[in-house]
């Protein structure tokens, strides 16, 4: 009954989510953190040879997809799932 | 252990795929002898892979042709070791299923798959390259629902088009220069026929937009089936551009297209099969660009990410495979906090996840950092970024939203019931999940079997500030997740695709025949109904006449048994477009057979 192990330990895992948030928040500051004395060795764009460049790169790029997908491309393309009647 | 034969894979997918259809149904619903039956032909193809030694195996001779079926060197040789690896995973995890058409239809595909990868000459190619276009369509059909139907036969008919764009430039190549000789064409030296075939090829390739037709079919295929898909198609096309288009700038550019266009729309997609297809998409144009960029590293690149994306993405397939079959959808908006009700499916889901989105210590991260460190170092700093951009639309999407609301929570859960998952299916993603960590942590494993030499240094993924990197970068994507996850909650919609001008096509063209078709019958039918008919009766009269004192006690025999073969055919016309296709692949196959025993 692994399984049911498993399962129980992931209920209790997300009751608990306000930890794993507070767990995420302080891995990303380490990251940050070390970033500042291991920077990129060979920087190719220019501007990563700055510590944190890619956290602000996937942040931003992040930030920027999901609300031009979903806010300002989706409206237009959206049609209703059997539009093709199949 | 050396040999000096090979053993082509193909032909132990067709020899099963043969034995199938007369095997006494008793025995075959007997599951531990089918499970292991299904595993001999991988089996063989495994054996066969890690024992041949490079060499031209196999030629030939028809209609004075040479046509070479073993080609074996660096490049097919690794593409063949994955096309066996994820088959034998894929028999594993397809055990259960009792319907033999499923056998049949992936055993074909991957017996095309295979026929390409070691194929010597174009001919040969287009020869396997159909077989891997019927047997796949079949497999959609598989799935035996009404939408998988219409998604059947329009995968066809676009893969018909594609191979005759093939088929036009192998032939056009063939008159110019006497040869269908499959080797790499110089874009300098580029002719029309060349063009022709790279067209075929990207149909395959998914390039947009030549792409669609892949998120319409691959999210209605079977579940089991689903596996092959996703490997065979696209990763063949992959094997055939490196072989033959190395160092096309168009490739380049296409390629990048492909990862930031597949990554857009999975960003919006609900279903979470389709948000899986569209990431082939993406994913295909890492390789695709990595062809494109043509050094070592970057062809390299695409090898690496080819062999480790059949196996992630085959895991993630079968991941969401788990769900459709326990659940009967998989579309996001009718799932939710299943992570507690099935708890391994998530895990190795997770796994594949992971690996697709580069994370360190699975298998994406050694391969998708060497394609975009490769086009960095090559000064393609645009290209790079743009697929760094894809890299971190690739972790939002498959990487957290598809298992954050079909596993954990953000709105309601599901609380329907849930089928039992066999166990032969836990086994499938066990093994496929072990091999994306074995390679992430040990490169090494990979990297070996990467056909084109580097000069100076090797490329090095586990390196401090290329973990760090990558860590900031998908941390920070999830962050990005994390403040827009009210935004980015799926909606039950459909996203037009480039296929709505395919299909505007397809109405355009059946308008333009029709149109004229139903003004000549009208006319025709007026004319028929004035003059035809009443000659007709006058001649009708006469012939009764004659057919009652004379034919009538000679033919009759003759009727009966008229009447029996018109049954027999009648039977097998079942006006199922499917069944006629099927008859003619298995005559196909057949003369194909004969030529070979007799050629």
């Amino acid at each position: 009954m692994s399984q049911n192990g498993l399962g129980d330990l992931l209920a209790k895992w997300r009751d608990n989510w306000k930890t794993w948030r507070i767990i995420f928040f302080v891995v990303l500051g380490v990251l940050v953190l070390l970033n500042i004395p291991f920077v990129t060795h060979h920087p190719h764009f220019g501007l990563d040879k700055y510590p944190g460049f890619f956290a602000a790169f996937g942040l931003i790029v992040g930030l920027v997809m999901v609300i031009l997908m979903k806010k300002i491309i989706q409206p237009f393309i959206a049609r209703e799932e059997d539009y093709y009647g199949d | 252990m050396e040999t000096s034969v090979f053993y082509h894979p193909s032909m132990a997918f067709l020899a099963f795929a043969l034995v199938v259809p007369f095997i006494p149904t008793q025995l075959w619903l007997n599951k531990a002898f089918r499970g292991a039956l299904a595993l001999v032909a991988p089996l063989v193809a495994l054996y066969s892979i890690f024992t041949v030694e490079p060499g031209t195996y196999g030629a030939i001779q028809y209609l004075d042709q040479s046509l070479i079926f073993g080609r074996v060197d660096g490049l097919s040789i690794v593409f063949g070791q994955v096309f066996a690896i994820i088959a034998t995973i894929g028999a594993i995890y397809g055990m259960h299923v009792e319907d033999r058409g499923h056998f049949v239809c992936g055993s074909l595909y991957v017996a095309g798959g295979f026929g390409c990868v070691f194929a010597g000459d174009l001919l040969t190619v287009f020869l396997f390259w159909e077989l891997m276009s019927i047997g796949s369509t079949f497999l959609i059909w598989q799935a035996r629902t009404k939408e998988s139907v219409g998604a059947g036969f329009r995968y066809f008919l676009y893969h018909t088009v594609g191979g005759l764009f093939l088929l036009g430039g192998l032939l056009l190549k063939y008159k110019a220069t006497g040869s269908f000789a499959f080797e790499g064409v110089n874009p300098a030296d580029a002719q029309l026929y060349d063009w022709l075939i790279l067209t075929g090829f990207c149909v395959n390739a998914a390039v947009v937009p030549l792409h669609a037709w892949l998120p319409d079919a691959y999210p209605r295929a079977s579940v089991a089936g689903a596996v092959y898909m996703c490997a065979f198609t696209t990763k063949t096309a992959v094997y055939v551009l490196a072989r033959g288009f190395a160092g096309w700038e168009v490739l380049a550019i296409a390629g990048t297209i492909m990862a930031v266009f597949g990554v857009l729309y999975a960003c919006i997609e609900n279903n979470s099969r389709r948000i899986l297809s569209y990431h082939i998409v993406s994913q295909v144009g890492y390789m695709v660009a990595g062809i494109g960029i043509g050094t070592a590293m970057t062809l390299n690149g695409a090898v690496a990410h080819a062999y480790a994306h059949i196996l992630y993405k085959g895991l993630l397939f079968m991941g969401t495979g788990c769900i459709l079959y326990a659940v009967g959808t998989a579309k996001l908006d009718k799932l939710g906090g299943l992570a507690t009700k099935l708890p391994w499916v998530m895990v190795w889901y997770m796994v594949a996840a992971l690996s697709i989105s580069g994370m360190p210590l699975f298998n994406g991260f050694i391969s998708k950092t060497m394609t975009i460190a490769g086009a960095a170092e090559h000064h393609r700093t645009i290209l790079a970024l743009c697929l760094e951009i894809a890299a971190v639309g690739t972790f939002i999407s498959v990487g957290i939203k598809l298992p954050y609301f079909a596993f954990w929570g953000g709105k309601k859960e599901y609380k329907g019931e849930i089928k039992p998952i066999p166990v032969n299916m836990y086994v499938g993603m066990a093994i496929c999940g072990l091999l994306c960590i074995a390679q992430g942590v040990y490169p090494h494993l990979l990297y070996q079997y990467l056909p084109f030499p580097v000069e100076g240094h090797q490329f090095e993924p586990w390196t401090i500030d290329k973990v760090l990197n990558s860590g900031l970068l998908l941390g920070f994507s999830g962050l990005a997740f994390y403040l827009t996850r009210e935004i980015i909650t799926p909606h039950a919609k459909l996203n037009l695709d480039f296929d709505w001008f395919y299909r505007l096509i397809g109405k355009v063209t059946m308008g333009a025949i029709c149109w004229p078709v139903s003004k000549v019958d009208d006319v025709w039918t007026e004319v028929y109904r004035t003059v035809g008919l009443r000659s007709l009766i006058g001649m009708g009269d006469g012939t009764s006449w004659f057919d009652k004192k004379g034919i009538d006690t000679v033919v009759d025999g003759s009727a009966y048994t008229v009447r029996n073969i018109g049954r027999l055919g009648a039977k097998a016309q079942t006006a199922n477009l499917q069944d006629y296709l099927a008859w003619a692949a298995v005559l196909g196959l057949g003369i194909f057979a004969l030529v070979w025993y007799f050629g």
